[in-house]
Formats: C-alpha cells, structure tokens, sequence
C-alpha cells in the first residue's frame, strides 16, 4: 500500500494552498450542513459503521455525532489510560476528542488540533455540552502542530494525513511531540497503486 | 504511511484494513476501488520506553 498521494505530491507547492482551500470549505460544509450529502459517509451511520461504542454516541453531543466526518475508529487500538495526554490531528467537530477526554479522565488532558475555525468552534462548544473540562481545541495545521516537544502520550487521528501534501513531515512532527514509548492510533487512507497526476491535481478528489 | 512511520523512527508499526469503509457515491467508489484505495488503521510506538 502506498499513501494516496504520491511522493512526488510533497513538491507541489503552488497547488497545495488550493488543495488547502478546497479541504477547508468541505469540512465547514460539514460543519454548517451536516444533513447534506458528501462523497464520504458521516455522522451516526459512518460512526457506527465504524464500530463506535453505541453508548458512547447516545452520550456525545447530537452536534459532534451528526458532524463526523472520520473513516476510521482510532479508538478501537488507542489503549488510552487514565491521566494521558492526547493529541487529537485533526479534531473535527470534537467526537474522537471527547470520547478521548472521557478514557483519560480529569487527570488526563486533550488537546484537538484543527485548522477549521468553524469546526473549532463547534467541537469547543460540544465539549461544553459534554461538561468536559480536560480538552481544549487549538488552531493548527498538521504540518506545524503547536505542541511542544515531547508532550504527548498518544496521538490520534481520523483520516486526516492523507489530506496533507507533506505527509512525511507530518510524520515527522508526531514523532516530536510524542515522549519516549508515546504511541500513534491513526486511521486513514491508502491507496495501492501511485494515482494519477490528475487525480493528484483536482482539488475537489483531495477533499474527498 | 506505514514506511514513512518506519522511516521516522517508529517501532511496532501494525496496519490493519478496515472493514467497511466505502465512498458514498458511485463515482468515487469506483474510482477508488480502481486504485486500490483502502481505509487502514495504524498503530505505532515511539521508542525510548
């Protein structure tokens, strides 16, 4: 398997701040219409496709459930522990995040990172909702994660790298903020053959 | 990303396919099913423990 962009993707300047674009307003669609329709399945059915706990979605706010966007259930291998520190790549409109923050519990601590102003502040406003006080939502893209070295204990993340035309360096970056024996609880997407430059170039496909 | 995650120092890198995911429309599913497009989920660890 390879990763959906090819390497060669990572030196494709001019088009990554169109890509960026073309991400940044699907998932605000996502976010302001989550009864609209996509190229992914989202919201309860995707969650519970994916295996999400049904308790756990009875118990989220409807607005994070109804906003999920994610193509995978990171929790499923995250082996969270009470007191962790989590970091959440790409937190969406909060449900992987609060689902963390209920397994660390109040002596542990999440930070949800997303570059989306609009699902920021939803998932900020879901974690109210949920009562959690152990998770905060920052501005941030993958490339450049505002957190310091070394201090994370897991980092998660829901189909959000392959959206990244640097993805090595987004690897990279994990590895910093994770302290020693840190672990990684990724979904995401992969293709098996090297797409094709159009494919690679069209905006629209990325968001998808 | 399994090779970048051992490029990058990562130990006990797992992929596992997940089953279900699929595109919603017809016109992506196909496509992506062309390619080979996977949903995967990757574990991994951070030596130094």
């Amino acid at each position: 398997m390879t990763d959906v962009a090819p390497p060669h993707a990572e030196e494709q300047g001019p088009l990554e701040g169109v890509i960026k674009g073309e991400v940044l307003r699907m998932y605000q669609e996502v976010a302001e219409h989550p009864e609209g329709e996509f190229h992914f399945y989202h919201g309860r059915r995707a969650a519970e496709m994916f295996g999400y706990a049904t308790d756990w979605l009875d118990r989220a706010p409807g607005g994070a459930v109804a906003s999920f966007a994610g193509v995978g259930n990171p929790h499923l291998r995250s082996r969270l522990q009470p007191g962790e520190m989590v970091l959440d790549l790409g937190s969406g409109a909060g449900l992987d995040s609060i689902i963390a923050a209920w397994q660390v519990g109040p002596a542990g601590r999440v930070s949800g990172v997303d570059l989306n102003p609009e699902m920021r502040a939803k998932a900020q406003a879901h974690a109210r909702e949920a009562g959690l006080a152990n998770v905060e939502f920052r501005d941030g893209r993958m490339e450049d994660i505002p957190v310091p070295d070394q201090a994370i204990d897991v980092v998660i993340s829901n189909g959000v790298i392959n959206l990244s035309f640097r993805k090595r360096h987004v690897i990279g970056e994990l590895f910093r903020v994770l302290g020693a024996g840190g672990r990684i609880a990724i979904t995401d997407i992969v293709s098996a053959k090297p797409l094709s430059q159009s494919i690679v170039s069209d905006p629209k496909l990325w968001a998808s | 990303m399994f090779a970048l995650l051992e490029d990058a120092g990562f130990k006990r890198v797992r992929s596992t396919i997940i089953p279900g995911f699929a595109f919603r429309k017809e016109s992506t599913r196909d496509a992506a099913e062309a390619y080979g497009v996977k949903a995967v989920l990757l574990t991994a660890q951070r030596p130094g423990k």
